[in-house]
């Protein structure tokens, strides 16, 4: 009975602590969007929907992040963590039209090349990516370890 | 094991930052980017060709240097074929400055009319196809076009020959004035020669006279040539026939065209 009530105590200390550590990286990585929205927000008005774009990044960035750390301590964490960089490459390919970006305003077009800045990125993903996945079967060699008594 | 993922983690961090710090800061170095273009100047140069001339004023107070910055303007005819190119580069503006170009466009008008003799007698709405090219950042490649729709105003618009005017000379000849009238719709000031044959009905050359005719850019010219033709016999009519217009001016020379009166 007391084991009971200790386990479930245990269990909403690690709960808490978690959400606290979920809401820190959560508010810092939202404040690191508010600084770099204060620099990019000029440009809303050039580019239609940049807002929205960066908008929906930030939000389903944020929900992972917050998932990632609540599951983390299991192997969960290093799914909702591949997710996110899977993710990150996949919009920012999306969303940038494969690394040539244009638009039309008026009778005016205007195309960026971001082939470079998207290469660049993509190989930082890959290389998260596989830190990931060593980290992964890292977590799963040191529970298949037979534990000394 | 632990040691080389931890090492990976934190190179990927930094490279992550550095990219976001670099990506953000040039997109706002944009926001400081400023181009003014002036209004283009026309001229002619020594070798007889039309140079159109636009200052173009760029300033760059942004954070990174821009590269490779160039502007290129395509004027396309009405069929859509090119008929002048001109292209300015400037290799490298640093962060901070201020450069002041000029955006030189050479044509020749002989060549033009070699196309088709309707830009000297016909207003033509050609096609203008403006890019803007730099490497904003030193790395990112950005490109603008514009089409736009640039008036071709005719050297000679409606040039047209009136009814010669006869008037008693000497017992063989007779002296016949011609009304010359055109406007000048060109964005330039026009001096050029106006020779004229006239020709009866069967091709017999009557008389010939030159004049030269000078208009300013939009404006009409009205005049007159004066040319000594024969005292008509009964073998010999002047009321209808034709006349050749030969034109010359240090920018093109054009003819014969044909004219008929009567």
């Amino acid at each position: 009975m007391v084991k009971a009530g200790n386990n479930s105590k245990s269990f909403a200390k690690t709960v808490a602590v978690k959400a606290v550590k979920a809401a820190a990286k959560g508010a810092i990585f939202y404040l690191a969007y508010l600084v770099a929205w204060t620099f990019i927000s000029p440009l809303s008005d050039l580019v239609p929907g940049l807002q929205q774009t960066i908008e929906a990044f930030v939000m389903v960035y944020f929900v992972l992040i917050i998932v990632g750390e609540f599951a983390s301590g299991s192997i969960f964490q290093y799914f909702f963590s591949a997710a996110k960089i899977l993710f990150v490459i996949g919009y920012m390919m999306y969303t940038l039209n494969g690394g040539v970006f244009g638009i039309t305003i008026e009778n005016v077009s205007l195309m960026v090349d971001l082939r470079l800045f998207m290469l660049i990125a993509v190989v930082l993903g890959l290389l998260g990516l596989a830190k990931t996945m060593l980290q992964a079967v890292s977590y799963m060699s040191e529970k298949a370890e037979p534990k000394l008594v | 094991m632990n040691v080389s993922i931890r090492m990976i983690g934190i190179a990927t961090t930094v490279f992550w930052i550095f990219v976001v710090i670099f990506a953000v800061s040039a997109m706002y170095s944009v926001k400081d980017l400023r181009f003014e273009f002036g209004e283009p100047q026309a001229s002619v140069t020594s070798e007889g060709k039309m140079l159109l001339s636009m200052p173009i004023t760029i300033v760059n107070t942004g954070y990174y240097n821009i590269r490779n910055f160039n502007v290129t303007t395509l004027i396309f005819d009405a069929e859509n074929m090119p008929i002048v190119q001109g292209s300015t580069s400037v290799p490298i503006i640093q962060k901070g400055r201020e450069i002041t170009t000029s955006h030189n466009i050479t044509f020749s008008i002989a060549d033009l009319l070699q196309k088709s003799e309707r830009y000297l007698f016909e207003d033509v709405a050609l096609r203008a196809e403006e890019r803007i090219g730099l490497w904003a950042a030193e790395v990112i490649p950005v490109e603008a076009r514009a089409n736009i729709s640039l008036p071709w105003g005719a050297p000679l618009y409606n040039f047209a020959l009136g009814t010669p005017q006869y008037s008693a000379y000497n017992r063989t000849h007779m002296r016949a004035e011609i009304p010359i009238s055109f406007e000048n719709h060109a964005f330039f000031d026009l001096a050029c020669n106006v020779g004229v044959r006239m020709f009866d009905d069967s091709s017999r050359l009557l008389g010939a006279g030159a004049t030269s005719v000078e208009a300013l850019q939009h404006s009409a010219y009205d005049g007159s040539l004066t040319m000594y033709v024969p005292v008509p016999t009964s073998d010999t009519s002047m009321t209808s026939g034709y006349f050749e217009v030969n034109f010359a001016s240090s920018l093109f020379s054009f003819g014969p065209m044909v004219i008929h009166y009567g």
